[in-house]
């Protein structure tokens, strides 16, 4: 188990490294240079020439990389052209409002995936099942902002049942210790704000986990299959033993395994879905900070935002492979 | 593109040779799903290939006489569909749309699949470059997906051409992965080993034996990257990376132009993002078809 | 494995529950009626009114600060302001301000004269990138110069500003190197508030820097989320979320009628229809920039409704004459011709359109009413071309900016669609160019490197000729106005026009350069608006200004 880990964790660092070079060069590579950006659209020859001269853009490459570097090394992601502030300070802001999103999205997909394969598996060949597989096949295959624009506007401006935008109602004074406002509604007590942000995270939790859902459930559906069939649980049920018991202390305990893996490969999906999501439901997450950031062309932004995403996913699939490691014998075994 | 990988992951292919394919043929044919799928799918390709053919205007041609009280006039007898926020005939620019995605799903695809396949067999094949070529494919799936197609298509500069290479890039690292594990799991098998012992040349081997049955997931995993990449594409458009000119009757973009009209005139939203969903749908069933029909552990069942 | 499955279905089950507990709710927020919430479509960029040239900083701004010289609320008429009157000396360089007494900054500092020549100094003396167009953009086009701002920024000899002087306590004079005729009007401009001298001081408003990436941070808290907006306005700084919401507080201590709100609290909602669906889940209280297609919408809700801002701007489409073959008038008339400006009017605007003959609306005065007009007709236009030896089609490259929507052009998509599909029908091949408007088409627009034809267009900011046409037009490179007899001719006559003290004859002089303008085709301008804002039915009191200086504080909520 240790060698497994050293190992991944060595892993690491030239996936960082290889990283942080790909968005140094991609930034570089945007049409449209940084000083045409920074200089708005006042920007005339002289001023962009100052601008490149003050920047050191005109310096070669890998001087330019190892600075960027540097400044990598110092906590320092750069500073919006927009806001003008440190992406630091923004990131530190935002980040929660789309962590809070994709783990309410993961909720709702397992919570509801993995019944609804397992029920599906377990009613084989029934209406439910071709039900659920219809399901989730629409799942995968409708687009997220469509869904989440029919989802506001059916639940939200026709029905008025849930709110359409934002992470909490205007109205609500409440106090954000951790940044994730269901659990700082509860730390502090204030159970209407927890209420409230939660109704703030149906509708995009449901529009962001719609294809994780389909997933989720197919896999345990297939899993729950494969592993019905196994011997060890034929002979379970030769034996006498209830079918609960059969299916919690076998099947279902089996089946998880590949539905694990699938889970914590949704990472890169729900944070990339995350920015489509966002934008519709005007989340003030990640999601919507980098769309307007492609947009009005802010480089810093897009270069330290899109480096911490993929830092967080990397590191995420990490723990997760090592998780799994931990959990699964036969890979932590299989090292030897 | 997880899907895609979690997908295939499940499929694990032993040695059977020719009558593989027969066998799967007869799986697929019997599986209604798949039919459906096919259907759908042979359909939204007729429609694409005909479209000058089939649709009743020309996508492009604008009528601002129609749009002249507001928009839009919904379906009527002249205009089944409607027309658009310019007077354009919406069902032209539905049938001349499904070029786009077809053109934008096979493009990808195809240079998806064919760096993957290439890089893929180099790296399982030749022990000294699969590292190399391995690293900078775990780099390139480091980053999601998505935002990786949305990098390279801000890269390149917005447009169709950007979005085809942009997702088709997205995929290499994908094929090349699925690829390589499968000719590595191909070469330590029995019947390899044993036609090596025979004296059969490594070409031979690659060729006749390793290939085909390394093929097979990759045939499933690019049916089902079609259909993402047409999603993909949508989304690119939704976040205006996609085709440029504004008059290109692409389904994402025209996505993208009409959630303003929501309120007014909806289904100027809904026949694009419906027609998405079928064609994705369809492509998605054709490719667990494929899968089931493939999969060796579900042979010698009913 | 039954019980994971209910505990699963329940679980997924709470948040229909919380659905049906919370249904029936038309206006969700609990809506107190002493509080507006109004939904900007971005976060001001700072709250330091020197430094500010977009509409939503604008909105922000205007509430907290104030100017020497005000509009009549809805109107362009000037009246007092933080100076209760004013005079102009003889030669008309010199401006004299008496000032209104007992009023204070936020933060409890006097206004007094000494204040007032604390800003405008403030404003001549900045250097480095405060004083480039990027940051005090208004300062820039009104003033000219600054004291001693830096490599490559414009200096003392383009200075208008001479000096400031207090004589006593409620006297400012202030001292202009040249006759400036809109002096009064431009006064009324946000950027010219008057902020806390103590607290530009305290909070370092001009302590900033280039980061690495060369970005402008301020490294005071003068106007940033942290605080320390201080002006003498109806409404005071509170909070600042970006990308949530920005709360402002009524001003107890206001010099004038108070404020009937008690907050007023901005929410940043990026996409239109957001808007419009907050509004109807009563999320917000109103918002501006209506998409036309909308307006019906929100007429028929029993809950909404319709505010006209009063039409203040053009809309037009810009020839680069540097870009062959358009310096060539012919050339330009013939696109004149062949731009569907009919069409793209009625089709596009929701009837709240006309179409435009000239670089300003009708109601500043110096409209001219017999410029050449060029009516839709491809065939002419053809003819044109041909008459120009040119062989049809005539490639000409069309920008057009994307993710923008503006008062004057809510869908430029639409726009250059309809134009192009009318210039293809009128012997030209148009090659069709995007961009995002801010920062690269309006860089590129600027600096003529946009192609041939761009849409664009303007609002005014005070009413006069000057607004538009100087504002419009000096922009040279954009059309091809340098190194060109047009140019010259236009420049000369528009600083004469100027410089002239008489009203009547400036007004003259408008006119003629209006007709030459036109006659020159240097641009088509198409169109002029009446934008809208929609606010739910309790909000009374908005009066929209035409020039976007909207004030809070005469809206109340009633019910």
């Amino acid at each position: 188990m240790l060698r497994f880990t050293v190992r991944r964790l060595l892993l690491l660092v030239p996936i960082l490294l290889g990283l942080s070079i790909l968005v140094f060069l991609w930034v570089r590579a945007l049409p449209g240079s940084p000083a045409e950006s920074l200089l708005g659209e006042r920007a005339d020859e002289q001023s962009i020439a100052q601008i490149r001269e003050q920047l050191g853009l005109d310096d070669p490459l890998y001087v330019q990389y190892w600075r960027y570097l540097e400044t990598l090394a110092e906590g320092n992601l750069g500073t919006s052209i927009a806001t003008r502030r440190p992406v630091t300070t923004e990131i530190r802001e935002r980040f929660p409002a789309t962590v809070e999103l994709t783990v309410a999205a993961g909720i709702f997909a397992i919570l509801l995936g993995i019944p609804l394969g397992f029920f599906a598996a377990k009613r084989h060949g029934g209406i439910f099942d071709n039900s659920s597989l219809v399901l989730s096949l629409i799942g995968v295959s409708i687009p997220i902002f469509f869904l989440g624009i029919i989802l506001k506007w059916i639940f939200a401006v026709r029905l008025g049942w849930l709110p359409s935008i934002g992470r909490q109602d205007v109205f609500i004074e409440a106090e954000h210790p951790t940044g994730f406002y269901v659990l700082d509604g509860v730390l502090t007590g204030n159970w209407r704000a927890a209420w409230d942000a939660l109704e703030h995270l149906v509708l995009p939790a449901i529009a962001l986990g719609s294809i994780p859902l389909a997933l989720i459930s197919r896999i345990t559906r297939a899993s729950v299959l494969d592993v019905q069939n196994e011997d060890y649980v034929r002979t379970a049920r030769a034996k006498g033993l209830p079918s609960r018991v059969v299916d919690s202390r076998h099947v279902f305990r089996n089946a998880m395994l590949p539905v694990s893996t699938v889970i914590g490969l949704q990472v890169g999906l729900l944070l990339s879905g995350a920015i489509l999501t966002e934008t519709v439901f005007a989340f003030p997450g990640i999601g919507t900070w980098l769309q307007e950031a492609i947009q009005n062309r802010d480089y810093p932004v897009l270069q330290g935002g899109i480096l911490f995403v993929a830092v967080i996913v990397v590191v995420v699939n990490l723990l997760v492979d090592l998780s799994y490691g931990l959990l699964n014998p036969r890979i932590r075994l299989a090292g030897r | 593109m997880s899907v895609a990988e979690v997908e295939v992951r499940e499929v694990q292919l032993e040695a059977v040779g020719g009558g593989l394919w027969r066998e799967a043929l007869h799986r697929l044919v019997r599986n209604p799903g798949a039919i459906v799928g096919a259907l759908i799918v042979a359909t939204f390709v007729f429609v694409a290939v005909f479209a000058p053919l089939l649709a009743p205007y020309d996508p492009r041609e604008q009528n601002l006489a129609l749009v002249a009280e507001g928009c839009c006039p919904g379906p009527s007898r002249a205009y089944p569909l409607g027309v658009d926020d310019l007077g354009r005939d919406e069902l032209s620019r539905i049938i001349y749309g499904a070029r786009f995605s077809l053109l934008i799903g096979i493009v990808s695809v195809t240079v998806g699949l064919t760096f993957g396949l290439l890089l893929g067999s180099i790296a399982g094949y030749f022990r000294r470059l699969d590292s190399p070529i391995m690293r900078v494919m775990d780099i390139m799936l480091a980053i999601p997906g998505f935002l990786m197609a949305i990098g390279i298509a801000a890269l390149l500069g917005p447009g169709l051409l950007s979005v085809m290479i942009a997702i088709g890039v997205v995929n290499v690292p994908i094929f090349t992965r699925l690829m390589r594990g499968s000719i590595l799991g191909q070469r330590e098998n029995d019947y390899v080993l044993a036609a090596r012992a025979v004296g059969v040349p490594g070409r031979k081997i690659l060729a006749s034996h390793i290939l085909p049955n390394a093929v097979s997931p990759v045939i499933v995993a690019g049916t089902l990257a079609l259909a993402t990449a047409i999603i993909d594409a949508a989304g690119l458009g939704f976040l205006g990376l996609g085709p440029q000119d504004p008059a290109t009757p692409e389904w994402g973009t025209m996505l993208t132009d009409t959630v303003r009209y929501l309120q007014t005139a909806p289904f100027l939203a809904i026949f694009p993002g419906v027609a998405i969903v079928i064609v994705v749908m369809g492509f998605n069933l054709i490719g667990d078809g494929l899968r089931e029909a493939l999969d060796p552990k579900l042979r010698g069942r009913a | 494995m039954h019980k994971l499955l209910r505990a699963g279905v329940a679980f997924a089950a709470l948040p229909l529950l919380v659905a049906a507990v919370a249904s029936g709710s038309a206006g969700r927020a609990a809506q107190a009626s002493d509080t507006l919430v109004f939904g900007a479509s971005a976060d001001p960029v700072v709250l330091d009114p020197a430094l500010i040239s977009d509409g939503e900083s604008f909105r922000v701004n205007n509430q907290i600060y104030e100017t020497l010289v005000a509009q009549k609320p809805g109107t362009t008429q000037l009246v007092p302001g933080l100076a209760v009157s004013w005079s102009k000396s003889a030669g008309g360089k010199t401006w004299t301000f008496n000032l209104r007494r007992g009023v204070r900054f936020h933060d409890g500092t006097p206004f007094n004269a000494a204040a007032v020549c604390a800003n405008f100094d403030r404003w001549y003396n900045f250097k480095g990138a405060q004083a480039s167009s990027s940051a005090s953009y208004y300062y820039n086009v009104v003033f000219g110069g600054f004291k001693n701002p830096g490599k490559g920024l414009p200096g003392r000899a383009k200075a208008l500003y001479r000096d400031c002087k207090a004589r006593g306590q409620y006297t400012a004079v202030i001292r202009l190197k040249r006759v400036f005729g809109p002096f009064l009007g431009a006064m009324t401009l946000g950027p010219f508030a008057i902020a806390s001298p103590t607290a530009l001081k305290q909070y370092g408003a001009d302590k900033g820097r280039l980061t690495a990436d060369g970005v402008y941070q301020p490294l005071g808290k003068f106007g940033t989320p942290d605080g320390f907006a201080v002006g003498t306005g109806p409404f005071k700084f509170e909070s600042w979320r970006v990308g949530d919401r920005l709360t402002l507080v009524r001003n107890d201590d206001y010099w004038g009628e108070k404020a009937f709100l008690r907050r007023v609290i901005f929410r940043p909602i990026a996409d239109n229809a957001a808007r419009l669906q907050a509004l109807q889940t009563g999320e917000i209280d109103g918002y501006d920039d209506v998409e036309p297609q909308d307006i019906a919408t929100i007429k028929r809700s029993k809950d909404l409704k319709v505010l006209d801002r009063p039409p203040f701007n053009v809309g037009y489409v810009t020839i680069n004459q540097a870009v062959a073959p358009f310096d060539n008038l012919l050339v330009r008339k013939a696109v004149a011709h062949g731009l569907n400006r009919p069409g793209v009017v009625k089709s596009f605007y929701a009837g709240r359109g006309v179409v435009a003959h000239e670089f300003m609306p009708p109601s500043v005065p110096g409209y001219s009413k017999s410029v050449p007009k060029y009516p839709y007709n491809p065939a002419r236009a053809k003819a044109l071309l041909r008459q120009a030896g040119l062989t049809l089609p005539v490639e000409v490259e069309f920008w057009w900016p994307t993710d923008v929507a503006r008062p004057y052009m809510p869908n430029p998509k639409n726009n250059f669609q309809a134009f192009a599909a009318s210039l293809n029908k009128s012997g030209f091949k148009v090659v069709a160019k995007s961009a995002p408007w801010r920062p690269d088409y309006l860089g590129r627009a600027d600096q003529g490197t946009a192609g041939a034809l761009n849409l664009l267009g303007w609002t005014g900011d005070y009413a006069d000729p000057e607004s538009f046409l100087g504002g419009i037009l000096r922009a040279a490179k954009q059309f091809g106005l340098e190194n060109n007899p047009i140019g010259t001719k236009l420049y000369r006559d528009l600083d004469r026009a100027l410089a002239e003290a008489d009203q009547s004859k400036r007004n003259a002089m408008y006119r003629r350069i209006n007709n030459y303008i036109m006659q020159q085709v240097i641009g088509v301008p198409y169109v002029h608006t009446m934008p809208a804002l929609a606010f739910r039915k309790n909000v009374v009191g908005y009066k929209p200004s035409p020039t976007l200086n909207d004030v809070f504080r005469i809206v109340k909520k009633v019910g």
